[in-house]
């Protein structure tokens, strides 16, 4: 009985150990336009909602990052041989190679070390060879953070040499507030910066910041993406004194875009781009579309062009997720911030969102008479979606959303029509989910218009 | 295992179990394993010794470890088996007791709990502080958490009883 019990646990703790989570992609992606990472947030939080509409007004492209536990020292690793290369500067990398190859590593034997110590010489002198190409340099380097092999030895170099800062620096006591009193410095190099596949903490950043950029003069920028108020992502800067400084008063600086225990790579625009002028739709004659309307144009025409065929529909006017379009104006136009460089993005998001948000208001607003005529307006650019929209199948989330949103907009008239894409003569036939948490939303917004039609 | 595609261009596709058996450990492995084997014999540690299994595959070793003088296994010997994962060092290898062993921490099929063979792992351990960490364990044993119990029970109240379900248990095993 007892040893059934024993071979139990034993199957348990060995399934444990033996557990590896599932990871997709490669180990370092290529780079990739930073509306993606928008478009993953699309159903999330509000806050995260707004905080990646606005990331690709100052990052076009993200690298992403495989979360192993190693990412952020992969993330640092791959961004510090990424800045060495954009120097362009052969003699530099080569510099660097010696430098950090004979750092001396510390309370480890040369056997533990040494094969890695060879792959980071091997990789440098891969890339002084293929400079001043960069391309070919870039080609290098990514090739060799893809092979699991050499990216294990790479990165476990990077936590030696982590470890070994902080064991050698006399002014150690400063990080002891990081570090659990229980067990001390040399504990917490074995049982974090050392243990494989341990996640980074703040420390092992500085540490790393200390031991391998600070002495080439290079910068880390953390954009922290989290549920923290505010419309854009808090960035932070290492070393601290950076922060608050002109980029370009800066050495060469590696953008990390951090969300809860998980870092990849960003790449800010070129030069700093201009503040997109986005009070050009403002100025337009309905006072309410700059919440509606994304800054693009091109949807704006639809919706003169087929304003007036839709009005025709019977009972349109009377659609009641529109009136709560129009109140928020106001209070949403300084909370929004669209996001020109997502320009599919808009639209799903714009209008949607404030919607939930103002339905309290609603019975309010239904006094307001002149709120009818203009209650009208924003549906075309609803009704527009579907030419405008991807296909599911390049964005499955997004058409979900949208899918679920059709029915707060649907007379009975259209519904029934083929022009519902819910209806199996619909070009773009998607058939309806059962969706109870919006059902609820339904009636509540269905319900005063009752009331409306019985007036 | 999972690095399927980082093998050697133009190495010999290992079937997926295969990999365990094939000519195929990684690069990594096989280099950082040829110097501890090299290590193990020019300073052999006294009371404990490996060598790769016969077979000539360099990811599965046999150990062997001697009872320390003074504990319930003096003058008692244990053999071992090694298995590496293919990205060894960076994963513990599993570690088991082939001769039948009575102590706290290793269950009856063989298998050993300890820390450094798990979570704890880190590249910096090596077969031979592996094998000494087991030779010390057996003066030892943690206690606090036992895969078999009774020997925990035992170890403090009763050493004669222990000393005599250790011999009980041992069976020298020939060389399979």
């Amino acid at each position: 009985m007892e040893s059934d019990l024993n071979a139990d646990l034993a199957a348990q703790e060995a399934a444990a150990r033996e557990y590896q989570p599932h990871l997709e992609g490669p180990l370092v992606g290529d780079r990739t336009p930073s509306h993606v990472i928008t478009e993953e947030y699309a159903k999330a939080d509000p806050v995260y909602v707004q905080k990646t509409l606005a990331l690709p007004q100052t990052y076009s492209h993200y690298r992403p990052v495989q979360g192993d536990g190693n990412c952020g020292w992969r993330a640092i690793g791959f961004g510090y041989f990424e800045a060495l290369i954009r120097t362009g500067d052969a003699s530099l990398v080569g510099a660097e190679r010696d430098r950090i190859t004979q750092y001396p590593i510390l309370d480890h034997s040369e056997m533990v070390y040494e094969d890695m110590r060879d792959e980071v010489s091997i990789l440098m002198n891969d890339i002084a060879a293929a400079l001043p190409n960069q391309g070919a340099a870039m080609d290098v380097l990514v090739q060799k953070f893809n092979d699991l092999d050499v990216a294990n030895h790479l990165l476990y170099y990077l936590r030696l040499l982590a470890s070994s800062w902080l064991k050698g620096d006399p002014n150690a006591n400063e990080y002891l507030g990081f570090i659990p009193e229980e067990i001390g410095i040399i504990g917490y190099c074995q049982n974090y910066l050392e243990l494989p596949g341990r996640e980074i903490e703040h420390l092992g950043i500085m540490l790393l910041y200390n031991v391998l950029l600070k002495p080439c003069g290079m910068v880390i920028e953390i954009a922290y993406l989290d549920r923290t108020p505010g419309p854009a992502v808090n960035t932070y800067r290492f070393p601290a004194e950076a922060n608050g400084c002109d980029p370009s008063t800066l050495g060469p600086i590696m953008y990390l875009l951090f969300r809860p225990d998980h870092y990849d790579i960003l790449y800010p625009h070129p030069p700093p781009t201009a503040p997109v002028d986005i009070q050009v739709n403002r100025a337009s004659s309905f006072s309410h579309e700059h919440q509606i309307t994304p800054n693009m144009p091109s949807l704006q025409n639809f919706t003169e062009v087929d304003l007036s065929a839709l009005s025709l529909i019977p009972g349109l006017g009377l659609n009641p997720g529109v009136p709560s379009m129009s109140v928020s104006t106001a209070s949403s136009i300084e909370s929004y911030s669209p996001s020109p460089q997502s320009p599919w993005m808009p639209t799903p998001f714009t209008d949607s969102l404030p919607i939930r948000q103002q339905q309290p208001q609603l019975k309010q607003e239904q006094s307001v008479p002149s709120l009818r005529a203009v209650s009208v307006l924003p549906q075309p650019v609803q009704r527009q979606t579907p030419p405008l929209r991807f296909s599911e199948y390049c964005h499955p989330q997004l058409a979900e959303t949208y899918a679920s949103r059709e029915p707060c907009f649907t007379t009975n008239t259209f519904k029934n029509s083929h022009f519902n894409t819910a209806h199996y003569n619909n070009p773009n036939f998607q058939p309806e989910e059962y969706r109870p948490e919006l059902d609820d939303s339904f009636y509540e917004v269905a319900r005063p218009t009752g009331k409306r039609r019985s007036h | 295992m999972e690095d399927i595609q980082n093998s050697a261009p133009g190495s010999v596709p290992a079937g997926k179990l295969g990999a365990r058996k094939g000519a195929d450990p990684s690069q990594n492995a096989a280099k950082r394993l040829q110097t501890e084997l090299m290590q193990l014999m020019t300073s052999p540690a006294p009371g404990v010794s490996a060598f790769p299994s016969a077979d000539g595959n360099l990811l599965a070793w046999n150990a062997t470890i001697e009872g320390p003088a003074d504990t319930p296994y003096a003058d008692l010997t244990f053999k071992l088996s090694f298995e590496f994962p293919s990205n060894y060092p960076y994963a513990p290898p599993t570690v088991l007791y082939k001769t039948p062993i009575y102590h706290p921490n290793v269950d009856f099929s063989g298998r050993i709990c300890l820390d450094i063979l798990k979570d704890k792992w880190t590249p910096a351990y090596n077969i031979q502080s592996v094998l000494l960490s087991l030779q010390s364990l057996l003066g030892e044993p943690n206690n606090a958490s036992p895969l078999n119990g009774e020997a925990a029970e035992l170890w403090d109240k009763d050493p004669t009883l222990f000393k005599t379900k250790v011999m009980d248990r041992h069976k020298d095993i020939g060389d399979d």
